[in-house]
């Protein structure tokens, strides 16, 4: 199984909230080739969750379309071919780790010799050897997020989604979970789509970062992140990240689509 | 922000710093306070303080215990036997009744009122219709089934519904259906808040159990023997029958707690919500549509099982559809009007009621409040409140009518002693729930306890009160019943009675109903006070 590219196509959402109609996305469209980092950000209730719902075939767009490697989110979701990991680690509380990690492979059905070495590896890769029997409870709250990240990743999806996955963690944690993350990314460069709220955890990780804007959800601008892989933590020191950093933190507070948008792919409704 | 969190953990340092000592004192005082409450108790008894020797000592029931000994065995086996049977005929029907609510909305709309008449209802008033319609063993398993009933159901569909969201999503999204997420989720994530449920529903198969024995003639049962012991006026004798049903009780409960405990270990049940229920989407023509099947779906079911009975052989001359009760009593030919004799016992009954109700929610209220001021005493009395709540009503009343006297005195205690302790339960545990960050809030301004709790814990309980006075409403009236039944000889509680005994069916049937009725209006009443409380209340702090 390889990864998959992204296409969204005029994809709108609308919710209907005691009787009144609210347009949540807003003819969002976007590209991505098979095995990129996109990076969502965008004030909070721009539609960032609801957009990571829709790719994950949890929710259906009112008009557009979306495509995963030219497939529909629900035919990935058939497979067995998506992963996701949510702010909170929502880890099964009364299964162990293994179990936990086990678990997509439970839903799905199956689970071959080769799979149960992948959940002991996932277990090993995010450092919880030793834990496997340690129910949920036991665990500290950044050793909750490693399993999660591990069950997203076993059943080796072909797209990724991660919506807030550090956000409840403190900043050290978050930076060392960062590069956990890109050691895991690099080891098989799955498509990924993650929401996140820092704007440098978008930019040490991700390839391409979405800024989107609120009310109706927008994309305001796609910037492509130059810099080579595998990035340091002292990346996020240097003075063209910083730059970077001004300039997309400038973008999230705008808040509007800008007008001069040189970018491929944004697209908006007349 | 970091800082302001350790900011918040060392202010927070001292106190773990004292915890230490503090983990041998607190059960140490808890321990002392216990055998501070036994001794007076035993010096209490043996001085014979109360009413003179209504209260023995704990030595004195245990010495009588023994001594009756031989009597028990026969007694515990009907009651067990009863109680066991009826409690998982009750339990079946719950879980059924509960999962078909969990998987399809409108039956949780169109069974409500059923299932409020079914919490409602006092159990002892069906017991005269149960002994007419069945004899053996059916009238205590159908009751203690019809006891089992509510808090199971309850169980089975917040334990269902109640899940974290985006764990549904986690399986839908590895292209799991409706089978996987019941399978891999909702049936364990239920399975804690099921135990919690049965735990509830224990006590109450035994006590359905017993009241069934009421007026059903001699047989084998600690509910008859209780009866019969009544008249002997022998207080160590009824303390030690009390105790008996109280342990099965206890028995029940701890063997499910400990059940739980081995199989789903220390995971919490999912809470009711409190603040009534959302509406959902349904428009208004279909949620009318629902509140009519709802209420008259009760009827139809009484009016279904008279005609059930009738096909099975019971004589229609005892039995009372719902038209035949109606014409009856309106009908002109008794000497005294059907609906004068009952009108008549519900007025002496309801004010009953709700005086008891009101001064064990005042009472309980108060020592919440206390406990929360003083720890030590909220431990020592939460243990307490839990035993009484396994502890079955009628074991309690014998006790209370020896104390008390034959009066009005003994219905406002029993009222009181019934609707105390849930609600004390209810209410401690609400105000434990207080964030500890809003009480140090008012703290941190300099606030005392007094201002803290009128600024924060009250207010923050009020919702539990209204839980608490929802909860209690129908044990006030089965309170007040038993009472009336057992001590004074007044009200629906003695008409349930006396009409049996004379044979009135058209009589028993119209106090049964009466009986339900009002107990179910009483509820709802509660409900709507609820409502409008919460309300006020949200708005109160939202401005
Ligand atoms: N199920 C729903 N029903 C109604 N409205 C919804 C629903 N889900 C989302 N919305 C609305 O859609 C908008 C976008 O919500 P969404 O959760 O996608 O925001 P977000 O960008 O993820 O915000 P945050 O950064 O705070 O997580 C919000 O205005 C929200 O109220
Ligand atoms: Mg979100």
């Amino acid at each position: 199984m390889t990864s998959a590219g992204l296409q969204l196509d005029r994809v709108s959402r609308r919710f209907d909230v005691d009787g009144r109609s609210l347009l949540a996305l807003d003819a969002v469209s976007l590209d991505a080739p098979a095995g990129s980092f996109i990076a969502l950000i965008g004030p909070s209730g721009c539609g960032k969750s609801t957009l990571l719902r829709m790719l994950a075939g949890l929710d259906q767009p009112t008009s557009g379309e979306l495509r995963v490697g030219g497939e529909t989110p629900l035919a990935l979701q058939q497979r067995g071919a998506l992963g996701i990991a949510f702010q909170e680690a929502s880890l099964l509380p009364w299964r162990s780790v293994e179990s936990n990690v086990r678990f997509p492979f439970d839903v799905i059905g199956r689970m071959t010799q080769a799979d149960r070495e992948r959940v002991r590896e996932m277990i090993a890769l995010v450092g919880l050897e030793g834990f496997e029997q340690a129910l949920p409870s036991q665990l500290s709250g950044g050793m909750r997020q490693r399993v999660a990240i591990a069950r997203a990743l076993v059943s080796q999806p072909q797209l990724l989604l991660l919506d807030e996955p550090f956000g409840a963690l403190d900043q050290i944690l978050r930076r060392s979970m960062n590069e956990e993350l890109q050691r895991l990314w690099l080891n098989r460069p799955v498509t990924t789509v993650m929401v996140t709220h820092s704007v440098d955890e978008a930019i040490f990780l991700a390839d391409k970062v979405v800024v989107m804007s609120g009310r109706p959800g927008r994309i305001a601008r796609v910037v492509d992140i130059p810099f080579p892989r595998e990035r340091p933590l002292s990346l996020l020191a240097s003075a063209e990240c910083r730059e970077l950093e001004a300039e997309l933190l400038t973008l999230m507070f705008e808040g509007k689509p800008s007008d001069q948008d040189d970018s491929q792919d944004e697209c908006r409704h007349g | 922000m970091a800082e302001l969190a350790g900011q918040a953990q060392d202010a927070r340092k001292p106190e773990t710093r004292r915890r230490p000592k503090a983990r041998y004192a607190m059960p140490l005082k808890i321990a002392l306070g216990w055998l501070a409450l036994l001794a007076l108790w035993e010096i209490a008894g043996r001085q014979q303080w109360v009413a003179g020797g209504a209260l023995p000592s704990p030595s004195g029931i245990l010495g009588q215990l023994i001594v009756d000994w031989h009597d028990y065995p026969e007694h515990i086996r009907a009651t067990v036997r009863t109680s066991l049977i009826g409690f998982l005929l009750g339990n079946l029907v719950a879980v059924l009744v509960g999962f078909l609510m969990a998987s399809w909305r409108p039956a949780g709309r169109l069974l409500s009122g059923v299932n409020v008449t079914l919490f409602a209802m006092p159990p002892i008033a069906l017991t005269p219709i149960l002994v007419i319609a069945f004899d053996g063993d059916a009238p205590r398993i159908a009751l203690a089934a019809l006891s089992t009933y509510y808090p199971t159901m309850v169980a089975t569909v917040l334990g269902l519904t109640r899940v974290d969201a985006r764990l549904l999503d986690l399986v839908r999204l590895y292209g799991g259906g409706r089978w996987a997420t019941l399978r891999w989720i909702r049936l364990r994530h239920a399975l804690p808040t099921l135990l919690a449920g049965l735990r509830v529903a224990a006590p109450n198969a035994v006590l359905g159990s017993l009241l069934a024995e009421f007026g059903s003639g001699a047989g084998a049962g600690l509910g008859h023997y209780l009866i019969g012991s009544l008249g002997r006026g022998d207080p160590a004798r009824l303390w030690g029958i009390g105790l008996v049903a109280t342990a099965i009780s206890a028995g029940f409960y701890l063997s499910i707690l400990l059940l739980a405990r081995g199989w789903v270990g220390r995971q919490a049940p999912a809470q009711e919500s409190l603040g009534g229920s959302s509406s959902g989407s349904m428009s208004r023509a279909g949620r009318l549509l629902c509140l009519a099947i709802s209420v008259t779906l009760p009827v139809l079911l009484w009016w279904a099982a008279v005609w059930g009975l009738e096909r099975v052989g019971v004589s229609p001359f005892v039995l009372r559809s719902p038209p035949e009760l109606v014409v009856e009593l309106f009908s002109t030919m008794r000497p005294e009007s059907l609906t004068r004799i009952v009108g008549g016992a519900l007025a002496q009954t309801v004010p009953w009621c709700l005086a008891g109700m009101l001064v064990g929610l005042a009472f309980a209220l108060l020592l919440a409040i206390v406990g929360t001021l003083s720890p030590v005493l909220g431990r020592v009395l939460m243990p307490l409140s839990l035993l009484t709540q396994s502890m079955p009503l009628v074991a309690l009343t014998p006790l209370i009518v020896l104390i008390f006297g034959r009066d009005g005195a003994t219905i406002l205690a029993i009222t009181i002693s019934v609707t105390f302790f849930p609600a004390y339960v209810t209410l401690a545990q609400g105000m434990a729930l207080v964030p500890a960050a809003t009480r140090d809030c008012v703290r941190v301004l300099g606030g005392s306890r007094w201002r803290e709790i009128r600024l924060v814990s009250l207010p923050w309980s009020l919702p539990y009160l209204c839980a608490a006075a929802r909860l209690v409403a129908p044990r006030a009236f089965l309170g007040v019943m038993i009472a009336e039944w057992l001590a004074t000889g007044t009200g629906v509680g003695n008409l349930l009675n006396v009409a049996r005994g004379s044979l009135d069916y058209g009589l028993v049937w119209a106090v049964v109903v009466a009986a339900v009725l009002v107990s179910v209006l009483l509820y709802l009443a509660v409900t709507l006070i609820e409502h409008w409380v919460l309300k006020r209340y949200a708005m109160a702090s939202a401005s």
